[in-house]
């Protein structure tokens, strides 16, 4: 049942004034939502099986605590079917994991959105999209899982643009940002099977991060991971900035990275995740001359600076490589991180 | 005409829970005193807090400086440099420079 102390009653007369009332009390992302009615609540949390009050994470610095419930009245305002809440619940119970470090992303001058990869047999079960038009538009449980973490946030995490949200640009992913990885059309080991579970779980995995950069790049796998890395490198991300990190030796922030690779598994036939994160980790780098030159390093570049490199990502398992996206190889995506490795790092969870 | 509907919603925001607390009390003089700093990491945060702390011991003569310096701007300070800090120092100065 839903927690009848914190309800509010109200009245229309039809359902486009229903929408309205939901936008005078202020609960939207802009776009229109699903009237949280405790009765469509209710039925969502029934179909988690989990008590209404049960407290999915706390955001102390906020000084909230987030349960079922509130998850639940979010996600039926997105627009979720009840089957796709315990993604929901998973991919909230990642972001508010200390780890992940929810307060950083979600304020930050950075405009980061939360990536959330899902892995397993929850992905066939409810249709998750990992192939064509990979990060949207068109599949329901896509939009609706990725615009639940949004709704979440400003709603149940005061993340409220203008207020305790200062992007300063953000980007469309804020929104809705939800993927699947294609962990069936593959050889390679699914993104939660290298994270330590087993592939008969499901996962949601999330990460704050920028906008994906759309790279093109065809021919064979490693032409397409050097087109990869040579995106990853470009200045101006936050992986290849300076500033905001207590350690000062690496001379920059560093960061994780999504990648995103479609196409036919068969092209990749000979290279392991493994053997493609080690080749796109030595290769996503910046010379000192050129960080000196963009001002992310002190000083003018001297000689030298053009061989001397610096990596962007600390370790090569820092990379989340995905198999996603349609089924021509042309396409792949970069996803840098909102921020620094040590301010934010990507976190997965079990579907319950 | 048509008639209202009266419906209940689940409201899906959130309020602070914040715990009653006492600051702790004035002190009546910075002199002879041990300053804490908590530099949050941000570019410049340092240069600004140095200049604070060189203004602190000329015109209020404060006796030493415990300096903590966070790993990420972006994550609260660790609770053990914050308790180390409160147990050591008498006052505490954090602050952001960016």
């Amino acid at each position: 049942m839903s927690d009848q102390a914190d309800t509010t009653t109200v009245q229309w007369t039809d359902p486009l004034e229903a929408v309205e009332v939901c936008y005078d009390l202020g609960w939207t992302d802009g776009l229109p939502v699903v009237p949280p009615t405790s009765r469509r609540v209710d039925e969502f949390v029934a179909r988690a099986g989990r008590p209404a009050d049960e407290v999915v994470g706390q955001l102390p610095e906020r000084r909230r605590e987030i349960t079922v419930g509130k998850v639940a009245a979010n996600a039926v305002m997105a627009g979720c079917l009840p089957e796709y809440l315990p993604v929901v619940l998973a991919a909230t119970e990642a972001m508010l994991d200390p780890v992940f470090n929810l307060v950083g992303p979600s304020s930050s001058m950075g405009g980061a959105a939360i990536l959330v990869v899902v892995n397993g047999p929850m992905v066939r079960e409810i249709g998750i999209n990992s192939r064509n038009n990979l990060f949207g538009p068109g599949n329901r449980a896509n939009a609706t899982i990725g615009r639940s973490i949004r709704l979440i946030l400003m709603n149940a995490c005061a993340a409220i643009p203008g207020l305790f949200d200062r992007s300063v640009i953000g980007h469309p992913g804020k929104y809705s940002y939800c993927i699947a990885e294609a962990e069936t059309e593959t050889h390679w080991e699914p993104l939660h099977v290298e994270r330590g579970f087993r592939r008969d779980e499901s996962t949601a995995t999330v990460f704050a991060s920028e906008s994906p950069r759309q790279v093109r790049a065809t021919g064979h796998p490693q032409a397409i991971l050097y087109a990869l890395a040579d995106a990853a490198s470009s200045l101006g991300t936050s992986m290849s900035t300076s500033g905001s990190v207590g350690d000062r030796s690496a001379g920059l922030r560093q960061g994780q990275i999504a990648v995103t690779i479609a196409g036919a598994s068969s092209l990749w036939k000979d290279w392991t995740k493994a053997q493609a994160r080690a080749y796109l980790h030595s290769n996503i780098r910046r010379s000192i001359a050129d960080l000196k030159r963009a001002g992310v390093l002190p000083g003018d570049p001297e000689t030298g600076d053009e061989d001397q490199f610096v990596y962007l990502v600390p370790e090569p398992e820092d990379i989340l490589l995905l198999f996603a996206g349609g089924e021509e190889s042309n396409m792949s995506s970069v996803i840098p991180s909102w921020g620094p490795k040590v301010g934010s790092t990507a976190v997965t969870k079990v579907v319950r | 005409m048509t008639q209202k509907q009266e419906v209940t919603l689940v409201n899906p925001t959130t309020q602070a829970i914040i715990a009653p607390f006492d600051g702790a009390p004035r002190l009546p003089s910075l002199a002879g005193t041990k300053l804490g700093i908590i530099d949050d990491s941000k570019r410049n945060a340092d240069v600004l807090l140095e200049e604070l702390v060189d203004l602190l011991r000329t015109r209020y003569e404060i006796s030493e400086v415990r300096w903590h310096r966070k790993p990420s701007a972006s994550r609260p300070a660790d609770p053990e440099a914050i308790k180390e800090l409160a147990e050591y120092c008498d006052s505490v100065i954090i602050a952001i420079g960016d």
